[in-house]
């Protein structure tokens, strides 16, 4: 599998784990994840088992930003490594992260 | 029988294809001929500098964009964008930035106006599409050696300065991708170049080529060709980039297209009036 994702949850808090590529292949993986997030207050994106993330990638983590808002959860990011942070940083996705009062952790 | 347009006979004729699978294909085509036609488009010609620019897709079609304006006071307006994903929809939304950016930079004054212009028209659109673009944008004035530039999401350019051995990025600008917040103002930045400058945008599937054993050709190998090339012309530089490209991947297909712009600035001063802006090759 080029994508897994491991979900947990603890009480309004779930954490989802991604493990391998978000990329054209595979964001059809995630967004499902992300659509049944109703009900919790916080939604924890955990990055540190992440190889790689091209821009259809970063779509899907800017859909997760717009829906937090829509579905009124805090969306966190973690486990971003340096080469990720570098492709964050430059598109602007904290910004938009920080508009909609999501956070790095 | 009767049938509509959208009925398709699925039987395969002797070269194994569906009559669907033989439209689709010509139709692919004529999109990618479209798309070659509109983004290998005119060059400028101007007194003290040259620009050259290419782009390759990784699929048939692809979403990397760039172009050429010419201003009527003699500057150059040059644009580099990716468009989020691959292939047909990609391109479609190519289209819709160049179409977005051709009729900014006609009443736009600098690259930040443009890049605020182009959010302005596209948000609603890519936010609807669920997608985005990086551009960087930019106004090289030849009668001032100066050029503008802002950022919207974009890898900076590199500048390769032609009396040092000396490659690095542009001094960085941020600004975040057009399709991700609305009203966003962008800033411009300046820097002056001299003669045997250049200045290479690009597109990051580039320095993410990867050959078969998945190893990306990286920002490194980028800058050690550009060193090594930089006395040569801009086509001959755009050239051993691409070859170098080549020989790194040994055909391994590419998960991402492939886009560079270059400008050169030579010692030949540019006289300009209103009625010498650069001409379009």
């Amino acid at each position: 599998m080029l994508l897994t994702v491991e979900k947990e949850v603890q009480n309004v808090t779930t954490i989802l784990k991604v493990k391998g590529l978000i990329d054209i292949t595979t964001t059809n993986i995630i967004e499902p994840y992300l659509e049944e997030m109703d009900g919790m207050e916080t939604v924890i994106l955990d990055f540190s088992g992440l190889e790689f993330i091209d821009s259809t990638g970063i779509g899907s983590i800017m859909n997760a930003i717009y829906l937090s808002r829509e579905k009124n959860f805090t969306l966190k990011l973690q486990g971003i490594d340096e080469m990720t942070n570098d492709v964050f940083e430059t598109v602007g996705l904290y910004e938009i992260l920080e508009a909609f009062h999501g956070e790095v952790i | 029988m009767y049938k509509d347009g959208m009925t398709y006979v699925h039987q395969k004729n002797s070269d194994g294809l569906t009559i669907m699978d033989k439209t689709l294909k010509r139709e692919i085509n004529l999109a990618r001929n479209i798309q070659s036609q509109l983004l290998n488009g005119k060059t400028p010609v101007f007194d003290g500098g040259e620009v050259s620019g290419s782009s390759v897709p990784a699929r048939l079609i692809g979403g990397d964009y760039y172009d050429f304006y010419p201003l009527v006071n003699g500057k150059i307006r040059i644009v580099i964008g990716d468009v989020m994903g691959k292939g047909i929809p990609a391109a479609m939304l190519m289209i819709l930035t160049r179409g977005a950016f051709r009729s900014a930079a006609e009443t736009t004054k600098s690259p930040a106006d443009t890049l605020t212009s182009m959010n302005q028209a596209l948000y609603a659109d890519l936010r609807t599409l669920k997608s985005f673009v990086t551009l960087l944008c930019a106004d090289w004035d030849p009668e001032t050696s100066t050029l503008t530039y802002a950022n919207a999401g974009h890898n900076l350019p590199l500048y390769i300065k032609g009396k040092e051995q000396v490659v690095q990025e542009l001094p960085k600008i941020k600004g975040i991708m057009v399709g991700g917040l609305p009203n966003q103002v962008y800033n411009n930045h300046s820097i002056q170049l001299h003669d045997k400058d250049t200045v290479f945008f690009y597109t990051d599937g580039i320095i993410e080529a990867q050959n078969h054993n998945k190893e990306q050709y990286k920002l490194e190998r980028l800058v050690q060709t550009l060193m090594e090339n930089k006395q040569k012309c801009v086509g001959d530089i755009e050239k051993c980039v691409m070859e170098s490209i080549e020989k790194f991947t040994e055909g391994a297909p590419q998960r991402d297209d492939i886009t560079m712009v270059l400008l050169k600035i030579s010692d030949q001063k540019a006289e300009i009036t209103s009625l010498n802006s650069p001409l379009m090759k």
